[in-house]
């Protein structure tokens, strides 16, 4: 017992500390030598800002192996972190750095600096997970594997399918459903929001759309990739007739609606690769005249999605739709 | 000295000073009284301020996105305008739906041209910031041009069945529209009402007749929106969903569809 109590009453028996220049605030609690924080873990010490430390709670070494731990002298080991409060800021407690580094530690937030700063370009006009809502105008150029039922009247005869292409125009409105917060800034997780715009192939099919377009980002610099899903609701517009005519004509043309989805792979909002579908529903109702009939028909494509205003993209889908009207020949 | 007493004796140094320097002193006077403004209520309180922004909208911009005057006058449709073009081209799809005895339900799709103008008459200034008035009422008249697929009618029954075809639909249309705007964040969603005529095409009849035009809209800015409208005509009624964009988003795509036919030859 007395062995035990000797390092308490030789603490007691110690004189005080002289006081540091300035003024120091009042002592709360004093520590022993041994357990003085290290200088660089409390910045304002070397500052010479005055410091009082609440909840002295030693750095317990680690106990040698042949001292058994009953008859340490060292007090109890605490559970959780030291903190320091400065003293005389007449306000809160305001921690130091590296009690704010030990909160960070303790709930998984990141310690380093914003990951970026230099902002989208082009005023969001091309989508960036460092913007919020934005619109983008998309072309994509692509192989398209077509088909069409035949008339079952007449046996299933005509059951054609033919390569072709197909370029399609879209206008995206990006919503931020997800938005991430890095520091101050946000940033888009994922958007979600209305599209709409033209389809066009072989033998002047053309046809409008209407849907949703959903962007996932798994970055947030302006290169990122993403993972795209779009899907709507497609309707015949016009195509090429020759009914009654020596050359065809683009007319109006009736279809009823069916619909497109695809998912891509893009990098930044830049580009994506692309591979989707496309269905058209028959109409071939019994009161519908045998003159107005369609038969299903569908579709599917792979090729490359972008946004027109680096160029390439608009370029590729002009060229697209200008060769598979010219190169292919609707069976 | 209280904020009005120095007001009034700043306004009475202002009465006897020149017509030049009164221009700037006024603002002062009117930066006083804005101390002892005592509206107060959820229409004249400012956005709350956030401590998050996107990278890529950082500030506020000071002006609306094309437009002059502070917002008098915007090409585009924003969230603090007090007057705004519209201007917009669509496509929809839907159903064409003729009288009971002209031929059986058939589907319709179209694509339009719109354009107009819309005022918000009661803008509310918070603090007198004329650069943050703002009101939830938008007022103004639509007028557009579309054209749709043609229309089939059948008539009789048995043997003795007439069958007609045209080949589109043309119609033009105005209509007066009501516009609620749902928040004041910019580019905000509002909901649009627009009601009004339609001059169409009725049927395989080759008579053009008024009927009654309507639709529910809802918008994102001025960029895009989708709408839900109808056409009641005389034994013909049309009802379409559809997709609208600016006139800006949508020029680029009209010219890259209108040049891909043209090159393909599909013209």
């Amino acid at each position: 017992m007395f062995v035990s109590l000797a390092p308490f009453v030789a603490l007691a028996l110690q004189p005080a500390p002289e006081p540091s220049v300035p003024e120091p605030a009042p002592v709360v609690a004093a520590e022993p030598e041994a357990s003085e924080p290290e200088p660089s873990a409390d910045p304002r010490a070397s500052e010479g800002i005055p410091t009082a430390v609440v909840a002295p709670e030693p750095e317990t070494p680690e106990p040698e192996a042949a001292e058994p731990a009953s008859t340490s002298p060292q007090q109890p080991v605490a559970d959780n972190e030291r903190f320091t409060v400065a003293a005389g800021a007449g306000g809160p407690p305001f921690y130091d750095e590296a009690d704010v580094a030990a909160l960070r530690a303790r709930h998984n937030i990141r310690t380093e600096a914003r990951e970026r700063e230099e902002g989208p370009r082009w005023r969001c006009l091309i989508a960036d997970p460092a913007c919020g809502r934005n619109i983008e105008v998309n072309a994509l150029a692509a192989y398209t594997y077509r088909g069409r039922q035949g008339d079952v009247r007449g046996g299933g005869q005509g059951d054609p399918r033919w390569s072709s292409g197909r370029a399609q125009y879209d206008l995206w409105v990006n919503l931020p459903v997800m938005p991430e917060v890095v520091g101050d800034k946000l940033f888009s997780r994922m958007t979600l929001g209305p599209k709409g715009g033209l389809i066009f192939s072989d033998g002047g099919s053309t046809w409008g759309n209407l849907g949703m377009a959903f962007r996932y980002w798994l970055g947030r610099g302006r290169w990122a990739p993403s993972v795209e899903f779009s899907s709507a609701l497609t309707f015949k517009i016009g195509e090429q007739q020759t009914k009654d005519r020596p050359e065809p004509k683009w007319m109006m043309t009736r279809g009823p609606v069916g619909f497109t989805a695809d998912i891509g792979i893009g990098v930044g909002g830049f580009g994506a690769i692309v591979l989707g579908g496309q269905y058209d529903s028959p109409l071939a109702r019994e009161d519908v005249p045998d003159s107005v009939r369609t038969s299903a028909a569908g579709a599917f494509f792979i090729g490359f999605r972008g946004n027109i205003l680096w160029g390439a993209p608009a370029a590729a889908a002009v060229a697209t739709h200008a060769i598979t009207q010219r190169a292919v020949e609707t069976p | 000295m209280s904020p009005s007493l120095s007001a009034i004796a700043l306004s009475s140094l202002l009465a006897a000073s020149s017509p030049a320097d009164s221009a700037d002193e006024t603002d002062l006077v009117e930066a006083d009284e804005d101390e002892d403004d005592d509206e107060y209520g959820p229409f004249f309180e400012e956005e709350a301020p956030s401590d998050l922004e996107y990278l890529g909208q950082p500030t506020p911009r000071k002006h609306p996105v094309l437009s002059v005057g502070d917002g008098a006058f915007c090409f585009v449709e924003g969230t603090y305008c007090k007057a705004s073009m519209i201007l917009s081209a669509d496509v929809g799809a839907g159903i064409r739906a003729p009288a009971s005895d002209e031929g059986p339900d058939l589907p319709y799709a179209q694509f339009t041209f719109r354009g107009g103008f819309a005022i918000r008459p009661a803008m509310i200034r918070p603090n007198r910031d004329k650069r943050k008035a703002w009101g939830a009422w938008g007022l103004g008249v639509v007028s557009s041009w579309s054209k749709g697929t043609g229309s089939v009618t059948v008539r009789g029954s048995g043997q003795s069945l007439t069958e007609e075809e045209t080949n589109s639909t043309t119609v033009f249309r105005i209509a007066a529209i009501n516009q609620i705007w749902l928040s004041k964040r910019k580019h905000a969603t509002h909901l649009d009402f627009a009601f009004g005529g339609a001059h169409s095409d009725v049927l395989t009849s080759g008579v053009r007749l008024w009927g009654t035009h309507a639709e529910v809209g809802m918008g994102f800015g001025g960029w895009g929106g989708m709408f839900l409208s109808g056409d009641f005509l005389d034994r013909d009624t049309r009802v379409v969903l559809g997709f609208r964009g600016h006139g800006i988003a949508a020029a680029p795509i009209i010219a890259m569809a209108l040049v891909g036919l043209a090159a393909g030859g599909a013209l």
